[in-house]
This record gives structure tokens, sequence and C-alpha cells, in this order.
């Protein structure tokens, strides 16, 4: 069949279906045809599935012309989704494509939900496409027998693929595709994308550096905008709203109309905890929404989620209360209105949930903003401009991450082992990995065999080996099994499946929630208030309550920071033409604080940097206001306090947030010293940072990922955890080693250069600082906190940074006994 | 270091974590997890080899300095079974000229015969003159209760939110833990009560705190 007969194939059916296909569609279709790889970036909701899909099947066509008859056995494509519930709307789709044109192909789908019989069952016989998420490939290349199984695939789709690219699940994809190019003659690659910042480098990450693959490849952009309108909702008066908080639940009153007058309405939150409580209150306030709204997150029961979303697709719901779990892919068509809960930091992830409601052609998408408290609606205002001028973010790829390196080369050794003169070049052709030298290729190498640099006697190290011919394997079947029980690159605390003594599963929870509970207590989960009964091999057996409860299952983490374009965008709003020349409804609101804020210190023009000084009963207060985000106010704090610490011993607990930042100490603090010493300098700064870094916690709490990662510490045995207990070791322990004992090791040092380049955006703190060069330091020496520092000061999330002795400081403390 | 009265006993705490006994010229020593790295080496996890070696260096330099007259182990000595540092551990026995004695703890599964075949008495627990020492900490009549097993710390606050948590030698009416002496270990935070005497190991010292 022709390239021409095969295309018409596609559009007659999208006739029948009483389609038009899109332009970028068509495009898609021939640059797959063609042979080519490339990205698509496309929406969500914009037939994306089958801009990839139906070319798949035609190539399927045209290599077995006798298709209706029969069926060529083996995989042909693999769809790669990000997150688990996208796949059965993907499925769907792809099958009923498939089946309409009469090709017999099948669609499975296999992710961590997927039944072990079934799982089996594909292994016997692959369907022809399958839909999986990059731990399901990984645990695939992990499987004896991978490179058959890969042998007939013609293509690999990446959906989502912005999501993954910032990611080391982006890492984890680009060394599966790395395996895939060699094992699979025919593979095309597709990636998938929102619009994001920079979208040329993330198909050069997809494709890797090879020129086979980057040269023939495409970009095909679908051109379709969107009318977004943000609406803030504000208070009615601005009195009662608070000047800090991340709930918002004082404004609870004034969604209920707005979901009462839509058809169906997501409330998005930024994490699960919020979710819960938010779910909660509603119900509690306005109970006659029982049943008409539920609530959606990824520590939900699976059965629950599925549930939840095929019921917003019949609309049987008002509302549902979802965190970024509800982000991606799935198209709901009853949605028509979009809450967002609390600053979203970034302006991709805002529109791409303003893009969840489907709306009429020709008219705006409406998203509302609903502030947790008073400094967030300059955060409003700011997005709108951000909306309306189209800036967008960039998602930096990782490079050189070692510990999924490290992880990929056991799973290769699982199976069915690796050759290192293989499989280096196809790792140096990768994105991450470009740079490795042949020492650090070495160094893992050496890592996975001998557990160190140099062979010792006696040791007893065990995890890959090389066989005589020189191949690399695991041997013991029980390192295998515990490799397999360990890819991914998602570190979590360990979580607890919540049942009920009955059986029935509602869900996870991290262990540290359920840690403070006793026998007896409630708490509420899932929407549900539960009592536990009994703690048994990780699992929490509960059973439901009457008993009302306050304790709403929270999660830690979850904090995220304002992008530089946003932070930059708010500043501009918050400095924009002086005081009084505010002018968008966000910020007349905030009338009253900014008059606070002024009695007490200044609101700082552009060329002003501020400082507040204060005492309370905590201690000596010094504020920062850099207004550049939390990543880089966590630099830019722990560096400032090393520096002040260099000038005399003391001891600093330092917080922050997208505004700015805070130095608090028991001994008070002189600003005059920090501007006379010049410490906000850019001389020494990576040195300096350095060192700060080694005083606080930030490197640290980025190493326990990498030493889940890489298997140096082992999370257990799924309903096994307590006979495994004594394998765990704390990640902690594991810094303080490497730090006392092997600097130089590669795994240790990434922890510091994830620092650097991740958590500071590469530079973006020197920027901030050759900004703050150019302006004029306002100290300010206040009464009494002010509007600005208050979300600040009661923040209880803090690191700490000290230059004294220990024994110093405990002469001053006092030991917390029982009370 | 410390030295504090008990029952008209005298004890000497010291830096490392050890209790040393004047009148029964003896070293205590709990929760030292011999074994643990390699242990963790052989599941696969590549925690550097020559952490192993630090425990028992640390051992040498203590028992030195006090050169007493009998080492005694308050349970927990080896996290695991038979490996490379039980080979070195043995060496060190050699070498050492105090008598040793195990209180044989929850993490002690080598052989009892494997240790009494280097010269070491391995005991379920060990009463001397009023006091009882076991590796649990336990409440028995008319004996002074040391052990181990707990690894305790205990936590400070002082303004501007600062906080810090130290091991320490927990001391109550009728009972003292030691903190544990290995490297690679955690501790669990207590909460003293008006009567118990708690000395923290701070920078190579021990404290009286409150």
């Amino acid at each position: 069949m022709t390239q021409t007969e095969l295309l018409e194939k596609a559009e007659t059916w999208f006739a029948d279906q009483g389609w038009k296909s899109f332009p970028f569609q068509r495009k898609t279709w021939k640059a797959f045809l063609q042979g080519k790889h490339g990205l698509l970036n496309a929406p969500t909701g914009s037939g994306k599935t089958y801009a990839l899909w139906i070319p798949i099947v035609l190539q399927y066509i045209k290599d077995n012309p006798e298709y209706k008859t029969k069926h060529q056995k083996g995989l042909k494509a693999i769809w790669i989704t990000p997150l688990r519930a996208l796949s059965v709307e993907i499925q769907q789709a792809a099958q009923r494509f498939a089946d309409e044109l009469e090709t017999g192909l099948t669609v499975g789908i296999r992710t961590g939900d997927t039944p072990q019989k079934e799982r089996a069952k594909q292994k016997r016989s692959m369907p022809d496409l399958l839909v999986t998420t990059p731990e399901s490939l990984m645990l695939l290349l992990a499987s004896k027998g991978y490179k058959k199984m890969f042998k007939s695939l013609t293509a690999v789709v990446v959906d989502e693929w912005h999501e993954l690219l910032g990611s080391k699940r982006g890492v984890q994809m680009e060394l599966g595709l790395s395996r895939l190019k060699t094992i699979s003659p025919e593979l095309r690659i597709w990636g998938i994308s929102a619009t994001i910042g920079n979208l040329e480098q993330a198909q050069d990450v997809l494709l890797g550096m090879a020129p086979a693959f980057r040269e023939n490849s495409v970009l095909i952009r679908a051109k379709r905008k969107r009318k977004i309108k943000v609406q803030s909702i504000i208070p009615k008066t601005m009195e009662k709203f608070p000047w800090r908080g991340h709930l918002g639940l004082h404004l609870l009153d004034e969604i209920i109309p707005i979901i009462k007058k839509s058809k169906t309405t997501l409330v998005f939150t930024n994490t699960r905890g919020q979710a819960e409580i938010w779910f909660q209150k509603i119900l509690n306030r306005y109970p006659e929404f029982a049943g008409e709204i539920a609530m959606h997150h990824g520590s939900i029961a699976k059965d629950t989620r599925l549930w939840v979303e095929q019921a917003i697709r019949n609309e049987t719901l008002k509302a549902v209360v979802a965190t970024s779990s509800l982000d991606l892919g799935v198209d709901f068509s009853p949605v028509e209105t979009i809450i967002q809960i609390g600053g979203p930091k970034g302006i991709a992830k805002f529109l791409q949930r303003a893009g969840r409601s489907n709306h009429r052609p020709g008219e705006a998408s409406v998203i509302y903003f609903l502030p947790t408290h008073a400094l967030e609606l300059v955060e409003a205002s700011a997005l709108k401009r951000a909306v309306k001028e189209e800036v967008m973010e960039d998602r930096i790829p990782y490079l050189l991450s070692f510990d999924v390196l490290i992880q990929y080369l056991v799973t290769l050794a699982v199976s069915e082992g690796f050759k290192p003169s293989k499989i280096f070049p196809e790792i140096q052709n990768t994105f991450c990995f470009q740079g490795i030298t042949e020492d650090q290729w070495q160094w893992c190498l050496n890592f996975i065999t001998l557990g160190s640099q140099s062979l010792q006697s006696y040791d007893e190290y065990k995890r890959v080996e090389v066989s005589s011919e020189g191949i690399f394997k695991v041997e013991s079947r029980k390192i295998a099994m515990m490799h397999r029980l360990s890819i991914g690159t998602i570190v979590s605390d360990s979580m607890l499946l919540v049942k009920y003594v009955s059986g029935g599963f509602i869900g996870t929870i991290e262990e540290y929630f359920i840690g403070k509970m006793k026998p007896g207590d409630t708490f509420v989960f899932a929407g549900r208030t539960l009592e536990l009964v009994r703690l048994r091999n990780m699992v929490a057996q509960v059973r439901r309550s009457k008993k009302k409860s306050s304790k709403i299952v929270s999660f830690m983490g979850g904090r995220m920071t304002l992008s530089s374009q946003m932070s930059a965008i708010l500043r501009e709003e918050l400095q924009s033409g002086g005081e009084y020349k505010r002018n968008t409804p966000e910020l007349k609101a905030l009338h009253e604080l900014f008059h606070r804020q002024e009695q007490e210190s200044i609101v700082p023009a552009e060329n002003e940097f501020l400082i507040e000084t204060f005492k309370t009963r905590e201690g000596y207060h010094a504020l920062f206001y850099p207004f550049e985000g939390r990543f880089v106010h966590e630099a830019m704090s722990s560096l400032l306090a090393y520096r002040i610490s260099l000038l005399q011993p003391i001891t600093f607990s330092l917080a922050y947030n997208d505004y700015g930042f805070e130095l608090l100490s028991d001994k008070p603090l002189d600003i005059q010293q920090v501007i006379d010493n010049n410490l906000f300098t850019t001389d020494y700064l990576f040195d300096d940072l350095q060192k700060s870094l080694n005083s606080t916690e930030l490197a640290r709490r980025k190493f326990r990922d990498i030493a889940v990662i890489s298997g140096m510490v082992f999370q257990g045995y799924p309903n096994k955890m307590a006979k495994t207990k004594h394998l765990q070791s704390s990640s902690q322990l594991l810094f303080d080693v490497f730090r006392d004992y092997e600097p130089d090791n590669l795994l240790y040092q990434q922890a510091f250069r994830e620092t650097f380049e991740h958590q500071l955006e590469k530079g973006r703190l020197r920027m901030a600082l050759e900004r703050i060069a150019t302006q004029e330091i306002v100290w300010k020496q206040c009464e009494k906190y002010t509007p600005f520092s208050f979300p600040i000061i009661t923040d209880r999330l803090r690191e700490k940074l000290s230059s004294e002795k220990l024994k110093d400081r405990i002469k001053r403390m006092t030991l917390q006994g029982e009370k | 270091m410390q030295q504090i009265s008990i029952h008209n006993n005298e004890f000497l705490f010291h830096p490392t974590g050890t209790a040393y006994w004047k009148d029964q010229d003896m070293l205590l020593v709990a929760d030292v997890h011999l074994g643990k790295v390699s242990h963790f080496r052989k599941h696969g996890s590549a925690i550097p080899a020559h952490v192993a070696y630090q425990n028992l260096e640390k051992l040498t330099d203590v028992v030195n300095e006090l050169s007493p007259k009998t080492v005694c182990f308050l349970g927990d000595l080896f996290h695991s079974e038979l490996n490379q540092e039980w080979h070195d551990f043995t060496k060190w026995v050699e070498y050492t000229a105090a008598t040793i004695i195990l209180v044989a703890g929850n993490h002690d599964i080598i052989a009892p015969d494997k240790y009494l075949a280097l010269g070491i008495q391995v005991v379920p627990s060990l009463d001397i003159e009023g006091f009882s020492l076991t590796h649990h900490p336990i409440e028995q009549e008319n004996f002074f209760n040391i052990a181990g097993h707990i690894h305790p710390g205990v936590r400070l606050q002082g303004l501007a939110r600062q906080s810090v948590k130290l091991p320490c030698f927990f001391k109550s009416e009728k009972q003292l833990i030691l903190p544990a002496f290995g490297t690679f270990t955690g501790k669990y935070i207590l909460k003293p009560t008006e009567t118990d005497e708690v000395y923290a190991l701070v920078e190579g010292e021990v404290l009286l705190l409150r």
C-alpha cells in the first residue's frame, strides 16, 4: 500500500467518526511513515493519541498486506505514560482504532497495578501495543529474554515527556531507550510534550546524541491556542484574610456558589494532605454534597481512583478535590470549572490545570485562583500577567545521574547480563551521560562489582559478578529479587497499606503518620473516619469509626518553589510603579496589608533590597527579601549564614518562602557588619556555597534519594518489612560515612552537584546576587514583625547552621524531658 | 570523663560511651553491632568497607587507655552471622589481655561455642554485688540494673528554634542505660523525668545535663 493510500485509510476513519484531522496529526502521520523520529508538541485533549497511534497501525498494515487474516505476533509499540491513571484511556482509544480497521491488533497495559497473572500472560505472549510506565519498562529490561521481546518493536512513544524530562524518571527513560535503539532495529522514537520553554532541548534529550536519530527527526507543533481567564477569589473584607497559611479554608464558602453553578468542578490542591482536608471540610460544612463530591490523589486505592475518573465522565459528580494525580492526560469533557487552591508556583502547571476544563469553542477557559494567604494574591496577579505574556518555564534535564546509571546497570545484570564494551557506547550516546569519562564509567562498574574502588581482602561484597567471559551478571536470586523490588527513581517514605480488618484496600499512607498512632486512635483518610485496629507487616488494619476525628492524614514533602520566570514577574508586580499605582484587583485588595507593611517597614522599590530586623520572644530575627523563589532563598540563606558565621561563632535557624528568608539567632545580628563585609558578593560563590551546604541538610536530603536509587539503601519487601529491617540502613548515616571516609565517592558528590544544578537552577543564585549588588540595601530595624515577615517567621520547617562549639551551644539550651 | 558513684561503687563514664567500673576493674560496652557493615555489603549495599574497622579501633583505644581486667559486652556485639568482621574480631580478642564476657542480646545469633572457643563467656545476664548486667533493661528487686539495647539519646532545645540530639548515658533511680558503642548505629530519643540523670556525649566529652 502506498503512503497516500494508507493516509486515506486514516482520513476515512476520522470522517466516519464525524471528525476532521488536524494539520499536526497529518504531519505526524507522514513523518512517522517516512521513518522519522520526533517530538510532538500538543496539549492534552487535542487528539495526540491518534496522532501517533494511527501511523503505528498504518506501518503494520504496510508491512503486513494480509493483516486482516494473518496476525503477525510480537510487540510492535510501547506507549510510555508517566501516570498509571492515564493508561486505560489510551488503551481504549488505541483499541478502538485497531478494531475498527480490523487489524486484530491488541492493546495491553502493564503497570504496577497489573495483576501478577496478567503480567505472566503478557510475558508468554506480548500484546501488539503495550501501555506502560518508565518503571515497568525497566522491569521488562530486568527480565530474561528481553532482547527477543523487543526485537519486533517499531515505535516507542513517550507521552507527557515534559513531565518526565526534569526528573530522574527522564534519565531512566533515556537509558531504557539507549538499549532499545540497539536491540530494536526498526525503532522510531517519539515524544509528546506540552509547551515548555525548552522544547528543542526536550527533543534532543529524548533522542540522545547519536546523529542517526537526531538528524532524522522533526519537531511538530500543534497550533491550538486556548484562551485562559484567571479569576482570583478575593475575600469581601481583607481583615479576616490571614497573613500566612497554606490551606485557604477561610475562603471555603466562596467556592460553593462556583461549584453549584457548573456541571463538574475540579478543585486542585498542591498536596495530598491539603486535598484530604478540603474534602473533609466541604462535607462538614455542606453535608448536602455527600455523594456528589469525591477526592482523587495518588495514595488512594486504584479502584477508587478509577471510579472517580469514570464518575467524572458520567457527570455524576459535582466536584472532585484532586492533586496533580489529575493534572495530566485524561480528557474529562464534563468538567466546566477549575479551582486552584494556593499558588501553583509555576506557569506551565497552572496552564495545564486550566486546560483540564472543557470549554465551548471560542470561549475562554476560566480558572479560579484561591489564595491561601494574603501575599499569594500577588502571585495571582503575577500569574495573570504570565499567562497574558505567554511566559513558559524550562524543564532542566538531569546530567550524570550516576545513581540512575548504577540502577540501570544492575537491571541489565539481573536479566541477561551485559558486556561493558557494548553498553558504554550506548550510555555515552544519551543526553544525560554525554559527558561521562572512562574513569567515571569504571567507577560505576567497580561500585556494582566490588562495592568500592579497590579490591579488599576477605571482602564479602556481593552484587554483580563478572564471569570468565567478562559478562557482568547478578547470580544471587536474592539480590536479583531485591533489585527488581527497588527499580524506580521516585523515593518516598515507607508506605503502609491501609486495609479494613475484613479486607478491602483503602489506600497507602506514610509510615511516619501512622507511626504516631496507637490502636484505637481514629483518623480521617480518603474521606472516611477510620479507627486503627492494629499494625501488622506494613499493613494498617482499620475499621470504620463513628467518632469525630480531627486527625486528617498528612503527607510529607511536596513544597514547591516559584520558577524563576514566575519570581521575576512577581517581583515586578510587587514593585510595579511604586506603592499606590497598583491597579490589578488583587493588588488593590492588598491595600491594607501594604499599608501595614509600610508602617512597620517599607515595600521595597525596584532598586531596593530590604532587610528587616526585630526581636521577639523567640530570639533575634533578620529577614531578607530577594523575591527569587524558595530554592534560591534556601541557597542564599545558607550562603549568608555561612559567611556571617565566619565572622563570629553563631548559630542560626533558617527559614524561607518564595519571597524571602530569615536568619534567626539567639544573639543579635549586626546587619551593618553584613553590609560592610560585602557578604552578598559573588566572589568565591561556589566555594562558600559548597562549604555552607556541608553544614546544612540540603545535600543530605538529595543524598537520601541517591542512596535509594543506587541501591545502597533497600526500602524493603512489600508487606514484609519486619524481616528485612536489618538490611535497611539510614541514608543519613551513610552520608556521614562517605563524608568522613570517602569524600570522592561519585554518589556522594552527586548530591552536591544536584543541589547546585537543580536546587539552584544553574546560576540563578549568582544572578540574584548580581542583581542585589546593583540595589540599594535598606535596613529597617522594626519594632515587631511585619506582614512580609510573618509567613516566614512562623514557618516550622527549618535548616540550621552553626559555627559554635556544640558544648557552648548546649549550655544555653534546656533538656527536653517528660512534662 | 565523668566519675559517678552508684551504691558506693565508682564508675567512670568514658567519651566513647563505655563505662568503667572501678571496683570490679571492668569495662562495660553496649551495642557494638559488629558485622553490620559486612552484612550490608554482602547484600549488595556498598558501604565503605573500612568503616567496619572503626569499632575495633575505638575499642582497642579505650581498652589500652583503661586496661581493665574484664571487658563486658552488654549485648548486640555482633549484628549478624559469621563474616569477615568476625575474623577481625578474633584477632582483637587474641590481642586483648582482658577477660571478655558477653551478655547476649537480641542480635547475637552467633553460636555461644564460637565465643567459647575464643575464651569468651556468654551469659544471659550477670549479677555482681547488687548490680545486674543485662542487654534489655529490666527491673529486678534489690538490684541496680545496667543495660544497653535502647541506644539512648536526648533532645535539647534553646532560643531561636535551636535543637540538638545527643547520645547519652541515661541513669534513673535503679538503672543505667549505656549509649550504643557502634559507629554505624542510630539513637532513640528518651525524655528524662526530674529524677533521671543524663550524661551526654559531646565532642569527646561527657557532660552532665541538668
